[in-house]
């Protein structure tokens, strides 16, 4: 680029001091941000990218320790103008919209409060202004949304009045960190849009912050690549996404389960966690888990290139054609899932839970009077099955019903309506002791998991004793088994789960459900909390734990990239109802409910740049009530067919071998559209 | 069984339980063979020897009849920590089992307990420590009883509120699949991860209840004078405030060091409980 860059960092170094010692959190980050351009920073969690955008913020709190050549705003010296610049030529957004804006304020005011504040604009005009700035971010109905408080719009809303608020004082540089993690897959398409077009139309440079490398490679068109505080890669994305060098952005590559993929025998993690940053490592500090790794790793690494792809790696070259290591795993019985017989199945399941009391005050109309509580259908009428050694995949976004069905299907949660049978017995309210000891469930979040006071022997122990599978010596042995089944080495029976890490924690989960010896596990987004080179590794053990020992899952998930890679079958929700079900490779290619569609080209993809696909965006979200007795996406249908999808509820339409679609379009029209992935799996 | 008292951490004690708890235990020997080892008899009226300030002699000075400060602290030193840790108990013994009880089983039972509750927390402490202690016969058992019942729906909100947080983490779900009944999930469960806030909870409770049972002392509806319970003696030592102050100085700091330290042991106990501050395994 000709002229000189908006913002240029170089060698920027910072150290926090913690309990444990002095943290090298950012350790000579050098960057270069042009007018008009987009950059991704990315890297696992801890890899020091948030730190970096509240370093050019001037946010860092007290016993941050900043040191650099230099850090140049547009020629400014942004370490010392950062607090002068915020907020009028570098504007910000964060990961979670509900905690960015004041729940006092109305979003008008809001987004009008930095005009005022910055540029002194009379409150009348600067309102006036935020309507437009709404619209400009594709509010509709900004008057009546500008007076509107937070807590009156959905995520996906209020991300767009950050967004608002963001712009306002016409900022250069917009840092986004994590700007669409707490959305939905069809809400952040909407949004990744938006800032793309923003991009397009107004000029404004973007960093953005994501552990994503779909967004990056949907939005940026350079990459920064961090690993524990260092830049290990840098470049042009396509070149960095496209042909990675160095190990690290190798095996990111090669951990993420892609939607267009379909179901890989295998993933590739990263074995190992980041090193401890409190004694930099003045070698390479990636060595440890370096596949490629030799004794010349210990000296430090220069970061070298040619045609502005810089890898911080000696070998990069000389390990380029070589392929990762793949993790090979316990492959010795590869089961077919018998599908005979369901081993599974629920029948007409519903679930309502009531807001609120039973009665309550309604001031609405002059006096108050008592009104019963309004309920909300949380699971409407699903019926499903899962075979012996089968994974069902349930995708579907935050709100669907999705956890709720997995808990009636365990009998957690009471179902207002509906059976459920186990191997053809119905399996009552509250069910026996062998029902328990058969169904188990992982959950989402490794914290909250496992209880903080019980060491790994006493969690894993009690399930043992309790289904009455081994007593004594032969418990603790017992112990020692269902470790070694998660990979874990019997040294961790004394932990307790803060001295481990999420992955550990996570494996510490699996081994507890399969502690009565289970033959079927629910699992509630039982990899979502963790990074993707970790996840490869849970989802691999997952993958071998069901060919060894022949389980069947319900598996849980808004990743339709793990939803990909783990199901036999799948099913779709949408508002409390499966909208599809079917094998994997049938819903993945159409027919496609016109839900499974938006939702498949929602995903953003890695190197889908390249390939002109056709995309479908959904107006609004989740939250659109559909009209009484008619089809429940009808309001956000991009293939909406008229009065009879408001008024009549659509009919399951039968295609190949039990795929079925809930819609009034026949099935032909439903074929005829192109595929929404880029290859059909 | 409470798991986490049985772990090789005794190690690394921290610091105010060490000391406080150093303290504490000297109060407690001091206040069992008290009554052995008083330099004077605790109630033996002196009028010669009347409001004479600290000496060699008499180490806390003597009140308005004469009596020996330091024997008449030292006798009653067992009146406040029976008050303090007899009350306290019993308002754990009955407060947090109906605490989780409320919790877990939500619905009726919990609005039941709860309403009882509110009824109890409307009264003012005091007020209803009279109203118990007013209808029967005043005497450092009952007095004991009265401040343990008043201090129940602190105890019973405080354990339902920390019960209903771990209540909704997953680990509880995944007890409720294996199918742990409720006494087994609260035991095993709820009970350990809700010790840290109902134990600084419980420090903090000894203290008012310390204080109250002083206070009811003052009232004539406790202790009954000559009995040398701090509350007592401070109450009876403050006309002479200006003149000899140590009268009621020597009572309040004793009690101020012990409230102090109680605390100290308290907040020692619930870090020492946590195995998050153990430093981790690894890394």
């Amino acid at each position: 680029m000709a002229e000189a860059p908006l913002v240029e960092i170089r060698d920027l170094s910072l150290r926090y001091a913690t309990a444990r010692g002095k943290v090298q959190a950012l350790d000579r980050v050098s960057l270069s941000l042009g007018r008009g351009s987009a950059m991704g920073l990315v890297g696992e969690s801890g890899s020091g990218k948030s730190s970096l955008v509240l370093a050019m913020l001037g946010l860092l709190g007290k016993g941050a320790e900043i040191s650099a050549e230099g850090v140049q705003f547009d020629g400014q010296d942004l370490l010392t103008t950062a607090a002068a610049l915020r907020g009028r030529r570098i504007g910000m957004v964060f990961q979670d919209p509900a905690a960015a804006l004041n729940p006092g304020m109305t979003i008008g005011f809001q987004i009008a409060e930095p005009l005022i504040q910055h540029r002194h604009m009379p409150e009348r005009d600067a309102l006036a202004r935020a309507v437009a700035l709404l619209t400009e971010v594709g509010v509709p109905r900004a008057e009546s949304v500008a007076r509107s408080y937070p807590h009156q719009l959905s995520g996906g809303m209020k991300q767009r009045a950050v967004i608002a608020t963001a712009l306002a004082c016409e900022p250069e540089l917009l840092l986004l960190d994590e700007p669409t993690t707490a959305l939905d897959v069809t809400v952040e398409a909407q949004i990744l849009d938006l800032l793309d077009r923003l991009r397009r139309q107004r000029g404004v440079s973007l960093l953005l912050v994501s552990h994503n490398l779909g967004i990056v490679d949907r939005l940026c068109d350079s990459v920064t690549v961090l690993y524990a505080g260092r830049v290990v890669e840098q470049g042009g994305t396509d070149a960095i996404l496209g042909a990675p060098r160095h190990p690290y952005t190798r095996g990111l590559l090669a951990a993420l389960p892609q939607a267009d993929e379909g179901k890989l025998s295998r993933l590739t993690p990263i074995p190992g966690g980041l090193p401890d940053l409190t004694i930099p490592d003045p070698g390479c500090n990636f060595r440890a888990r370096c596949a490629f790794a030799v004794d010349a790793c210990v000296h430090p690494q220069p970061v070298t290139g040619v045609g502005g792809h810089m890898v911080r790696c000696h070998r990069a070259e000389a390990v380029r054609t070589l392929p990762l290591p793949v993790d090979t795993g316990a492959r010795s019985i590869t089961r077919k899932p018998d599908l005979a017989r369901p081993l599974l199945q629920g029948t007409e399941l519903s679930r309502t839970f009531r807001m609120g009391g039973a009665l309550s005050f309604d001031f609405r109309k002059g006096l108050p009077r008592i009104v019963p509580a309004t309920e909300v259908v949380a699971v409407d009428n699903v019926s499903f099955h899962v075979g012996r050694g089968e994974v069902l995949g349930l995708v579907g976004e935050s709100g669907c019903g999705k956890s709720t069905l997995g808990r009636l299907a365990l009998r957690l949660l009471a179902a207002s309506a509906g059976r459920i049978s186990l191997d053809g017995k119905a399996v009552p309210a509250s069910p026996d002791r062998e029902f328990r000891r058969r169904a188990q469930i992982v959950f989402q979040n490794p914290d909250s998991s496992l209880n903080p006071r019980h060491t790994v022997a006493q969690a894993l122990r009690w399930p043992v004793v309790r289904f009455g599978i081994a007593k004594g010596a032969a418990a603790d042995r017992e112990v020692d088994r269902l470790l070694e089944l998660v990979r874990l080495p019997p040294t961790y029976r004394s932990r307790y789960p803060h001295q481990m890490s999420g992955g550990e924690k996570q494996r510490i989960g699996i081994a507890r459900a399969l502690a009565s010896r289970p033959d079927f596990l629910v699992c509630d987004e039982a990899v979502s909390a963790l990074d993707v080179s970790v996840q490869a590794a849970v989802l691999n053990l997952l993958a071998d734990l069901r060919d060894e020992l022949g389980l069947a899952y319900l598996f849980i998930s808004h990743d339709i990239g793990v939803i990909a890679h783990v199901a036999d079958r799948i099913a779709v929700m949408y508002r409390g109802a499966i909208v599809e079900q079917g094998d994997a490779a049938q819903v993945l290619a159409p027919p496609y409910h016109p839900y499974t569609e938006a939702l498949l080209s929602s995903v953003p993809l890695v190197g889908s740049k390249s390939r002109s696909l056709h995309r479908v965006r959904l107006a609004g979200d989740a939250s659109a009530v559909p009209p009484a007795g008619g089809c429940r996406f009808a309001p956000r249908c991009p293939r909406h067919m008229g009065s009879i999808c408001d008024t009549v509820e659509p009919p399951v339409r039968l295609g190949a071998e039990g795929h079925q679609i809930a819609c009034h379009q026949p099935m032909e029209a439903l074929a005829a559209i192109p595929p929404a992935l880029g290859r059909v799996a | 069984m409470s798991a986490a008292i049985a772990m090789p951490a005794w190690r690394r004690l921290p610091l105010g339980l060490t000391l406080g708890g150093t303290i504490v235990a000297i109060v407690l020997v001091l206040a069992v063979i008290g009554p052995w080892i008083v330099p004077y008899e605790p109630d033996a009226f002196s009028m010669r020897e009347r409001l004479h300030p600290p000496s060699a002699a008499h180490w806390f000075g003597t009140d308005e009849f004469g009596r020996d400060v330091f024997s008449r602290v030292l006798a009653g030193a067992h009146y406040s920590l029976i008050m303090g840790f007899g009350a306290t108990g019993i308002s754990l013994a009955i407060g947090v089992p109906l605490g989780m009880v409320a919790a877990f089983h939500r619905g009726w039972v919990d609005e039941a307990i709860m309403r009882g509750v509110d009824l109890m927390i409307s009264i003012p402490p005091v007020l209803l420590g009279l109203l118990i202690l007013a209808t029967t016969e005043p005497g450092v058992a009952k007095t004991v009883i009265s401040v343990g019942i008043v201090y129940v729906p602190i105890m019973t909100r405080l354990s339902r509120a920390v019960a209903l947080g771990l209540l909704a983490e997953d680990f509880v779900d995944a007890a409720r699949a294996r199918g742990d009944g409720a006494i087994r999930i609260l035991w095993r469960e709820i009970l350990p991860n809700a010790w840290p806030p109902i134990i600084v909870e419980t420090a903090l409770r000894i203290t008012f209840a310390i204080l109250l049972g002083s206070a009811l002392s003052f009232l004539g509806l406790g202790t009954q004078p000559p009995a040398s319970e701090w509350g007592l003696m401070i109450a009876e030592g403050r006309p002479f405030i200006e003149e000899a102050p140590w009268i009621a100085l020597a009572p309040g700091l004793c009690l101020c060091l012990l409230l102090i330290m109680v605390n100290m042991v308290g907040e020692g106990l619930r870090d020492l409980l946590d195995p998050r501050l153990q430093g981790r395994g690894h890394g």
